[in-house]
């Protein structure tokens, strides 16, 4: 009896803590929605948003899903098996959009000049050999995930500005392409700081440019969902990108602009190491957290010309149908758009 | 010289107190035999007496526990496998036509193309096999197969023909025909052979002598010897009729005992 | 009383698989107009089936751009050299795991153990030995038909007719006579049906091998339209293996038909 009163006072407790908080839309019953989402510090926002709060407030009951890669992402949006996703915009995600499964509503990570953003690697051996810049990678072996993600998307559009050609290696995980560069099975690849600085630190792999200085204000990624959501759940829908807002702009203000106290700063650390390097002990985790940290866009504002720029080149690249437009792929009605 | 050889000439099997066992199980028991050239011997018995054993045994397929056969005598200049045999389920080689199978045997012998041709030629002309010559096993009929298997066993003029049960896979007017067959080509040729069967009929026709094996395990209960030539026997001769008769009264007891014995494990 | 005398009833039917021609042929029709009209139609969606009039103009597509063939020949060539140096090696070792019993205590645990692995699983492990380009994927197919092929061969081996090698032993063969010309042909039926088991297993690791580093070949180009979701092309990635497989299927039989005219 004693046990029970006791939890029951807890969650009495809880939800009057909760009461006073005003803002977010809310619903009119929790509901239950499904996230998707990678372990990565790239998807702090929800985490955060959750941890806190927010989505409960919102009266949105999360549930997170894990994935290994982005683009079985927007299959499981299209299969209904979640709701909401964060990730880069791939061709798989474009081909969804054009079948009338899924929709772009929202930007997540951008690339920002003065922010540590993704890097350029080369491995050792290619380094050794005289790749110093990414100018030399000419005829190189560059590490894509697939063929259409966001990485053939980067090496499309490094080769593209420095006149070279690159080869394009399809290892299908991110592990096996971190693998692949350092026993120099392929040359180069493109990742997020947070990867790409302890793999440098190593001696392995050689950090060699930035991507932001090829591709300004890369939308890196997007939140999207299916176009049902999109269209007839509007309340829901705005609902979570408010949660997730909320979630943004801590982790910003802590990690990004360094605005809060150090403490504060631990605080967020400690809660994103919940999700992130979750096998690896805090202090060790944390450099590779802090390292991660790059812009999460305010309000999930999306940068409609770099949408763009990816989709006309997936379909110059034919990885995509020529018929698709950006009113398939985006709802720009849920946030700011540029 | 139309037919090089007369089969067996010169060479004699000696069976010296030969004894076998399988584990704890004693399959023979202090056999000793002669086997003279240019006869044939027939070895009858309840099943399981042992008695195909005894055949691996003197074609050195086996090796008894205790005991020996001897061969002596001289083995004829172009016999190029003593000791042949010819088996129950013919052993033919069903990717090979009739006249591969015979040359199969050849093969491995120093002899010529146009010697080995001759060979198998030869033992074709006398099995009556020359228009089956390219024909698979699968085409032809048991009879056929088994003759198949005899003009085989005869292409290395043997010593000595092993015979196991060389007619139990047939039915009984094949069996007829092949026994004549057999009387032919040993009155024409005669040869040298150790004949297992279980079928006294059989043995009676083809035996200048007959052994009778009992049940397990297997010692000599009785040799007989029938005088009468090959190719004047036959099944309405009285003598024969007695010898069979004989025959199976001696076997007859020991058939029912061994039919009635467990199979051992 | 008696009745009329009746007819015995016949009830000797059935249980006798005949053959029917065309109605192989006329279920996948069927199938494919039925999924034609329901794309349609729309009561199938994009998103669930591809549309098989689409599906056929992007082989055409396929075909008149060349891509057909950059995809197909290096596909065939590692299934070729992959599979060729599986088989060879999977029979030397069955037929030693039939003849001595010391490469059979030794092999057949060993065999046994490596039979069950996933193959895959090994691929990331393969491309750090045999190099990111042909030779780990080489070395998955052979691998992959390797295990299948020596289960296949040690099984025919043993169950060569034994009265025939005692007859050969009877008749003074040598024993690498008896080998070449009584052993192997008599295995060569288990040997032939192994090997079907063993093809199919490489087309299908064909796929898993052009997971890592491959830029074309049919996996691949299955792979790339798996990940951007392009119904089309996957389907038609998925016709061109499966034809792939009807046509080493067929080869085999023709192979059959050749070598082993003699079963009846």
């Amino acid at each position: 009896m004693n046990q029970v009163s006791r939890r029951h006072a807890m969650g009495l407790l809880a939800g009057a803590a909760t009461l006073p908080v005003l803002g977010a839309p809310a619903l009119a019953a929790n509901s239950k929605i499904t996230v998707g989402a990678l372990a990565f510090t790239s998807h702090a926002a929800s985490f955060v948003a959750f941890e806190r709060g927010y989505f409960a407030e919102a009266g949105l009951d999360v549930e997170f899903k894990f994935f290994q890669a982005a683009q079985p992402m927007a299959v499981a949006i299209a299969s209904g098996d979640a709701d909401y996703a964060v990730t880069a915009i791939s061709g798989g995600l474009i081909s969804l959009a054009e079948k009338g499964a899924t929709k772009v509503i929202g930007g997540a990570l951008s690339e920002e000049k003065g922010i540590d953003g993704q890097k350029i690697l080369v491995s050792d051996a290619a380094f050794k050999a005289g790749v110093t810049t990414p100018k030399a990678l000419d005829g190189k072996a560059w590490g894509v995930t697939q063929a259409g993600s966001s990485f053939h998307y980067m090496g499309a559009k490094i080769a593209a500005a420095e006149g070279i050609s690159l080869k394009y290696t399809p290892l299908q995980k991110t592990g096996a392409v971190i693998g692949a560069l350092k026993s120099g099975q392929i040359d180069g690849w493109s990742i997020v700081p947070h990867i790409a600085k302890p793999l440098a630190k190593s001696g392995a792999v050689h950090i060699i440019g930035d991507v932001a200085d090829y591709i300004p204000n890369y939308q890196v990624t997007t939140v999207f969902t299916s176009a049902a959501n999109a269209a007839n759940e509007r309340a829901k829908t705005q609902a979570f990108l408010a949660a997730f807002s909320k979630g943004a702009d801590d982790f910003n203000a802590a990690l990004v602009d360094k605005t809060t106290s150090a403490d504060e700063a631990e605080a967020m650390v400690k809660l994103i190491h919940k999700y992130v390097y979750t096998d690896r002990e805090y202090e060790k985790a944390k450099p590779s957290i802090v390292n991660g940290a790059m812009r999460i866009n305010k309000g999930a504002a999306l940068n409609m010309s770099s949408v763009n720029d990816q989709l006309s080149w997936f379909k110059s690249e034919g990885l995509v149908k020529d018929s698709i437009s950006m009113d398939m792929l985006v709802d720009g009605s849920y946030v700011s758009t540029t | 010289m139309a037919h090089p050889t007369i089969l067996g000439a010169g060479m004699d099997l000696k069976i010296e107190q030969l004894s076998h066992s399988y584990d704890t199980v004693n399959v023979l028991s202090d056999i000793s035999l002669q086997v003279p050239s240019g006869q044939i011997m027939c070895v009858v018995g309840p099943s399981g007496c042992g008695k195909s054993t005894l055949l691996r045994m003197i074609g050195g397929l086996e090796r008894p526990s205790a005991g020996q056969v001897l061969q002596s005598g001289d083995v004829p200049p172009d016999c190029l496998n003593p000791l042949t045999f010819v088996f129950q389920d013919f052993a033919l080689l069903p990717w090979r036509s009739v006249a591969g199978n015979i040359e199969l045997v050849l093969e491995d012998h120093p002899l010529d193309g146009a010697a080995r041709a001759a060979r198998v030629a030869d033992v074709l002309a006398r099995t009556n096999l020359s228009d089956f010559a390219k024909a698979l096993p699968r085409q032809l009929s048991g009879g056929m197969k088994q003759r198949v298997a005899i003009a085989r066993a005869m292409a290395v003029h043997p010593a000595v023909m092993l015979m196991d049960e060389p007619l139990s896979a047939l039915d009984a007017q094949t069996r007829e025909l092949l026994i004549d067959d057999l009387v032919g080509l040993w009155m024409r040729a005669p040869f040298t052979a150790v004949y297992v069967t279980h079928n006294l009929a059989e043995a009676v026709r083809l035996g200048h002598q007959i052994v009778v094996l009992s049940r397990r395990p297997g010692r000599v209960r009785e040799v007989m010897h029938l005088s009468t030539p090959l190719d004047q026997r036959s099944m309405a001769d009285p003598g024969l009729q007695a010898a069979q008769e004989r025959l199976w009264a001696l076997m007859r007891d020991e058939a029912l005992a061994a039919d009635k014995e467990l199979a051992h494990a | 009383m008696h009745d009329a005398p009746r007819p015995v009833p016949f009830r000797g039917g059935g249980f006798r698989p005949q053959r029917l021609r065309g109605v192989g042929v006329a279920v996948f029709v069927v199938l494919i107009l039925l999924i034609e009209w329901g794309t349609r139609a729309g009561w199938i969606s994009s998103l669930t089936l591809p549309r098989p009039s689409d599906v056929v103009a992007t082989l055409v597509q396929l075909w008149k751009s060349g891509l057909f063939f950059q995809h197909v020949t290096p596909s065939l060539t590692r299934l070729a050299v992959g599979s060729a140096m599986g088989v060879l090696a999977g029979v030397a070792v069955g037929v030693m795991i039939g003849l001595f019993s010391l490469a059979r205590a030794g092999l057949v645990p060993l065999v046994a153990a490596l039979f069950p692995i996933p193959k895959i699983a090994l691929l990331p492990l393969f491309v750090i030995w045999f190099g990111i380009d042909e030779g780990s994927k080489y070395a998955l197919i052979a691998l992959g038909t390797f295990t299948p092929t020596v289960v296949a061969t040690f099984g025919a081996v043993d169950n060569v007719d034994r009265t025939l090698v005692r007859m050969g032993q009877s008749f003074g063969l040598r024993w690498w006579s008896i080998v070449r010309k009584i052993v192997l042909p008599g295995a060569l039926p288990g040997i032939l049906s192994g090997l079907r088991i063993s093809l199919s297993i490489g087309i299908i690791l064909l796929v898993a091998a052009e997971m890592l580093g491959a830029q074309y070949g049919i996996g691949a180009y299955i792979l790339e339209a798996g990940s951007l979701y392009d119904l089309e092309r996957l389907f038609a990635g998925v016709v061109i293996l499966s034809s792939l497989g009807v046509l080493v299927s067929w080869l085999i039989a023709q192979l059959e038909k050749r070598l082993l005219i003699w079963r009846s």
